[in-house]
């Protein structure tokens, strides 16, 4: 029993790892950003290479995934969503396109492999990171086996949440991009810069994709297309908490993971996802606008 | 000539080229090209749901699945494995792979759930519940969804949702479905005791008529009364809501045609490629035939069919060099973002403009002549 709530609360944790970063975006900036699984990716691959060429470890591959997935967010929010604010499912659309780019970019290893240049670590195969052992050898408490791996993730995902709250709720900044959620036109008229605000709200999510990618690296094969089931589960996640509410995130992700766990406790894993999606239609058509949704915009 | 004639002409363009076809390829591309017509299908339904009924649903492949499924099951019992199982009733050979030791060799009973197959033993059937099923599915689906008013996106992941639920029951009851490996070893569809082999030119007409007859009807459809009701509701939901037309009821039904269309095509595509296969409610397939319908045009049913069109026929013709196979991927990705951001409209408002361009510059001419006789006649009038 304690076994499967555990495993629901990591399920839940890694969920909500993906839908932090996709809820503050969708949230603040009506953007269906699809390339958030892929920036999820990449943060992966960051903690592969930087496991083979600079020989450090996945703790000091979780900064350096996140800036360069925010360097990459702030690229493809200059490049193209920034001429597609107001055109919500044109975002959509566009987004996977730019998601099909990036996994081709990891495919073909950035073009590399059509002059038969093969780079470690990138190309269609499948790879995998080497877990520090601190977070490999589970510990045992009477009964009850600690997965180290598991309890990590469950931490990380409480700090960056907690740090996504300060920063929403405790800074200048945060508070600017909540008035810009709640209306975009009073907002830029109090003089806050909106364009900037919005591209380094995209950069803050697309960083902690990458910080997602670098826990999933730890106990999932990294390959080109891991990506594509994620953006959706963080969506489930995302509709079902509420648009642009923290709590109703993390609520969503906890519920979400247990429910997985459980089912998949009494009968398998696979009938465990299909019961997750009916669960969340039902709540969509129950509670459109989500458990948790303020009034007002 | 006004832009509706040259409107008209497009169609008549395209029809009489789709119908031409059989004289220049040989039977492996007109194989080849009746899947990539069933797909300009998927691409008329897409653009009737998204373009005209302003639904985005990101799970049409659930229908285009129902319906590959419906009639392919018909044909699997059909299919000379089945009916040499030595047992009274065909079954299908994944059924007695996957039967208990004891179980009754019969497919009453050979599962829990095989019972289900007994009435696809006639591919009449197969041919009703492949358009049956689909329409059920979207009628359930969408009145609910439109009777309480969910908009937007939440259709989207709602019908995204739905899509994925549907594949993995699919996959789950791999002894009822054939799970991950689908419906193979297929018959040929037989009507009257004609056999559609899928490589010959009767078939190709079978496909090439019905995506005629289906860009026809729904032509016809979105320019009646209720189709342009459907697209004031689709600009403004509430005003067309005052002015009493109830909303829901059309959005329903235009859902469900969207379905039909697809499930269609569905059945088609089981005909002419002779399997059916979960990967048809992969999201990615879904989400393809929204590209499909962007890069041609949403807002234009004959826009989106060619695009789907020209898309699947230059994307496979693409990657038959093994280099193009990924760069191919990244191409397309590429376009799709460059279409989504400078032509909103895709290749059918290009063409829309250029129509524009054409009638106004003719209009222009016929000014200045008028002008120039009335100039002339004054003139002489004054001399």
């Amino acid at each position: 029993m304690l076994d499967t709530v555990f495993i629901g609360l990591s399920l839940g944790s890694v969920l909500l790892l993906v839908a932090l970063g996709l809820s503050i975006v969708y949230g603040s900036m009506g953007v269906i950003n699809m390339a958030h699984g892929e920036l999820v990716m990449i943060g992966a691959y960051t903690a592969v290479l930087s496991q083979i060429y600079l020989d450090i470890n996945l703790f000091a591959a979780i900064p350096l995934a996140f800036v360069i997935c925010a360097g990459l967010g702030l690229l493809i929010e200059k490049l193209v969503i920034r001429r597609l604010y107001n055109r919500l499912f044109d975002t959509l659309l566009a987004t996977w396109g730019v998601a099909i780019l990036l996994q081709q970019a990891i495919r073909l290893e950035f073009g590399l492999s059509f002059f038969g240049i093969h780079v470690d670590g990138l190309g269609p195969g499948l790879q995998s990171v080497t877990v520090p052992k601190v977070l490999s050898e589970p510990i045992m408490l009477g009964d009850f086996v600690l997965q180290p791996y598991r309890t990590f993730i469950i931490l990380i995902s409480i700090v960056l949440a907690a740090f996504t709250w300060f920063l929403m709720y405790r800074t200048r900044i945060g508070q600017q991009v909540r008035a810009i959620m709640r209306n975009k036109e009073m907002a830029a008229a109090c003089g806050i810069d909106v364009k900037k605000i919005n591209a380094l709200t995209f950069a803050y999510g697309s960083g902690l994709a990458g910080v997602a990618g670098v826990m999933m690296s730890g106990f999932k094969t990294v390959m080109p297309d891991m990506g594509s089931a994620m953006v959706v589960d963080g969506f489930l996640v995302v509709v079902v908490g509420g648009v642009g509410s923290l709590v109703g995130s993390i609520v969503a992700s906890g519920v979400l993971g247990q429910l997985t766990s459980f089912v998949a406790f009494f009968s398998n894993d696979i009938i465990a996802r299909a019961v997750v999606f009916a669960v969340v239609i039902c709540i969509i058509v129950w509670r459109p606008r989500g458990l948790f949704n303020y009034k007002g915009r | 000539m006004t832009h509706s004639h040259l409107k008209i002409m497009a169609y008549v363009i395209f029809i009489v080229t789709v119908l031409m076809l059989p004289l220049a390829l040989d039977e492996f591309w007109l194989n080849r090209t009746a899947k990539y017509l069933i797909f300009g299908m998927l691409g008329v339904a897409v653009s009737l749901s998204w373009g005209y009924a302003g639904i985005l649903n990101l799970g049409q492949g659930m229908f285009f699945g129902a319906g590959a499924y419906m009639l392919g099951m018909s044909l699997k019992l059909a299919s000379p494995t089945s009916l040499e199982q030595g047992t009274e009733s065909p079954i299908p050979d994944f059924m007695m792979w996957n039967a208990e030791p004891n179980a009754v060799i019969d497919l009453c009973c050979i599962n829990s759930g095989s019972f289900l197959w007994i009435p696809f033993q006639s591919q009449t059937f197969g041919l009703i519940m492949a358009i049956a099923l689909p329409v059920l599915f979207a009628w359930a689906l969408g009145s609910i969804i439109f009777s309480k008013g969910i908009s937007g996106v939440f259709i989207s992941i709602i019908t995204l949702a739905s899509v994925l639920l549907m594949r993995l029951l699919v996959v789950d009851n791999q002894a009822l479905t054939g799970g991950f490996n689908g419906l193979t070893d297929l018959a040929w569809f037989t009507v009257f005791g004609y056999e559609f082999d899928p490589y010959s030119v009767t078939t190709y007409y079978l496909v090439a008529c019905s995506l005629i007859v289906v860009l026809l009807l729904t032509r016809l459809l979105i320019n009646s009364r209720s189709g342009l009701i459907l697209q004031s509701i689709r600009d403004d939901q509430n005003r067309a809501k005052y002015l009493g037309f109830d909303a829901a009821a059309y959005q329903t039904f235009f859902f469900c045609v969207s379905a039909a269309i697809s499930g269609f095509a569905g059945l088609l595509y089981v005909i002419t490629s002779e399997f059916a296969s979960p990967t048809f409610m992969d999201l990615t397939f879904s989400i393809t035939m929204v590209i499909w319908a962007a890069v041609g045009g949403r807002a234009s049913i004959l826009g989106a069919c060619i695009g789907a069109i020209a898309i699947s026929m230059l994307g496979s013709s693409v990657s038959e060099s093994e280099l193009f196979v990924e760069s191919w991927q990244a191409i397309l990705g590429l376009c799709f973002v460059l279409v989504v951001l400078f032509m909103p409209n895709g290749l059918a408002g290009i063409a829309h403009g250029l129509c524009k361009k054409f009638v106004a510059r003719q209009d222009d001419k016929k000014q200045r002549n008028e002008q120039n006789k009335a100039e002339e006649l004054t003139k002489g009038g004054a001399a």
